[in-house]
């Protein structure tokens, strides 16, 4: 069973990384920052702005957080590997990434750290399907997702139930990998795949999500068939490599 | 094939591969990229020459009933490869570009950083 319930604040003097990526959060940035600064006053937190059209560094700059400005658009797997580079520089124990549209609950954060901090695990996802709570998604996403965390379960030989979710944790281990290794676009599926293949623990645990707070969502119709494709075809690159590898 | 059209297909073929010369000496293009332009070039300089009564052979060979639409069938096949090649090629600089991006961001953060402590402490 991979499922930890995570409660209790086992973080010690383990520092921790809220790596927030951006694109035209301007509305939901302020808030989330703030409800994070005083939930985790010991958590430093960085905003990868990737290159948003609107006014969202100024709204990070006004909360004097730190901003990381990526001059052109490189899509959320390059804004994550962004933080997971500044992470592993700077030697964080642990990184959470947390979505900068309001999807996920700033409180909580402390689930996923504790989970890292306590089940010995590398990579610990926030499911929103353990707890059965909170927002799900619409009925197409969930049969796409329910598809994926069916494949990485069978491939990992672990339970996946959130193959897509974007809220997690990553140890020491987890991030100098990801910040090396990480998928240009629609990554997370990827990100499970190449931490089960350098023998990372990947984890989950029971959170419940918001619905956005503000702004449209990145993934379009015409982009969830993408998403599909793409993450299907990786999945199954990932399959015929490790096979050969094995050989 | 009349020989008007063989003297036309050798003369495109020798023009290319002349002009690929020019842009390699001129820098315009990689010498990487250059050796794909001139074999597929030699290939079809040769095809469309000496090659040229073979090719019936070979069409008749395989099966192909009009022997010219070999050779395009062949520049064709050729000029796919090249396409994948770019490909490749474009995956690669994407990848590069993508780090770039990312340590130009971080280090400019990094130097904005110092900038205002050293600003404050010059105050």
């Amino acid at each position: 069973m991979n499922s930890i319930s995570g409660e209790g604040d086992a973080t010690g003097d383990l520092s921790v990384l809220i790596i927030i990526p951006a694109f035209n959060e301007a509305q939901s940035l302020p808030g989330l920052i703030d409800q994070l600064t005083r939930l985790y006053p010991r958590f430093d937190i960085v905003v990868i702005d990737d290159g948003s059209t609107d006014a969202t560094a100024e709204a990070v700059r006004r909360t004097r957080r730190r901003l990381v400005s990526l001059p052109c658009n490189l899509g959320i797997g390059g804004a994550m590997q962004t933080g997971f580079s500044i992470a592993r520089d700077e030697g964080y124990d642990i990184a959470v990434q947390v979505d900068g549209d309001g999807q996920h609950p700033p409180d909580q954060v402390q689930l996923l750290v504790d989970a890292i901090a306590q089940s010995g695990c590398d990579v610990v996802i926030g499911s929103r399907f353990l707890s059965g709570g909170g927002y799900q998604s619409t009925l197409t996403r969930r049969l796409g997702i329910l598809f994926f965390s069916t494949c990485l379960t069978a491939l990992c030989r672990t339970r996946i139930t959130d193959a897509t979710s974007g809220f997690r944790a990553m140890n020491r281990r987890a991030i100098e990998l990801l910040s090396r290794e990480y998928a240009e676009d629609f990554p997370e599926v990827e990100a499970i795949l190449v931490s089960h293949g350098a023998s990372l623990r990947v984890c989950e645990v029971p959170v419940r999500m918001s619905v956005r707070s503000a702004g449209i969502s990145s993934i379009s119709r015409l982009r969830s068939i993408s998403y599909m494709v793409k993450v299907s075809l990786a999945i199954l690159m990932w399959y015929i490599r490790k096979r050969r590898a094995s050989r | 094939m009349q020989v008007y059209g063989h003297a036309l297909v050798f003369a495109t073929t020798l023009i290319v591969c002349l002009f690929v010369l020019w842009l390699v000496r001129r820098h315009s293009i990689r010498e990487r990229f250059a050796m794909l332009w001139l074999t597929l070039s030699v290939f079809l300089l040769l095809a469309s020459s000496i090659g040229y009564p073979y090719l019936f052979e070979i069409a008749k060979f395989v099966g192909v009933p009009y022997p010219p639409s070999a050779l395009f069938f062949l520049a064709i096949a050729g000029l796919v490869l090249l396409v994948i090649e770019l490909f490749a090629w474009v995956s690669k600089l994407n990848d590069r570009t993508r780090i770039l991006t990312q340590r130009l961001a971080i280090l400019s953060e990094r130097l904005e950083h110092v900038q205002s402590i050293s600003s404050e402490t010059t105050k």
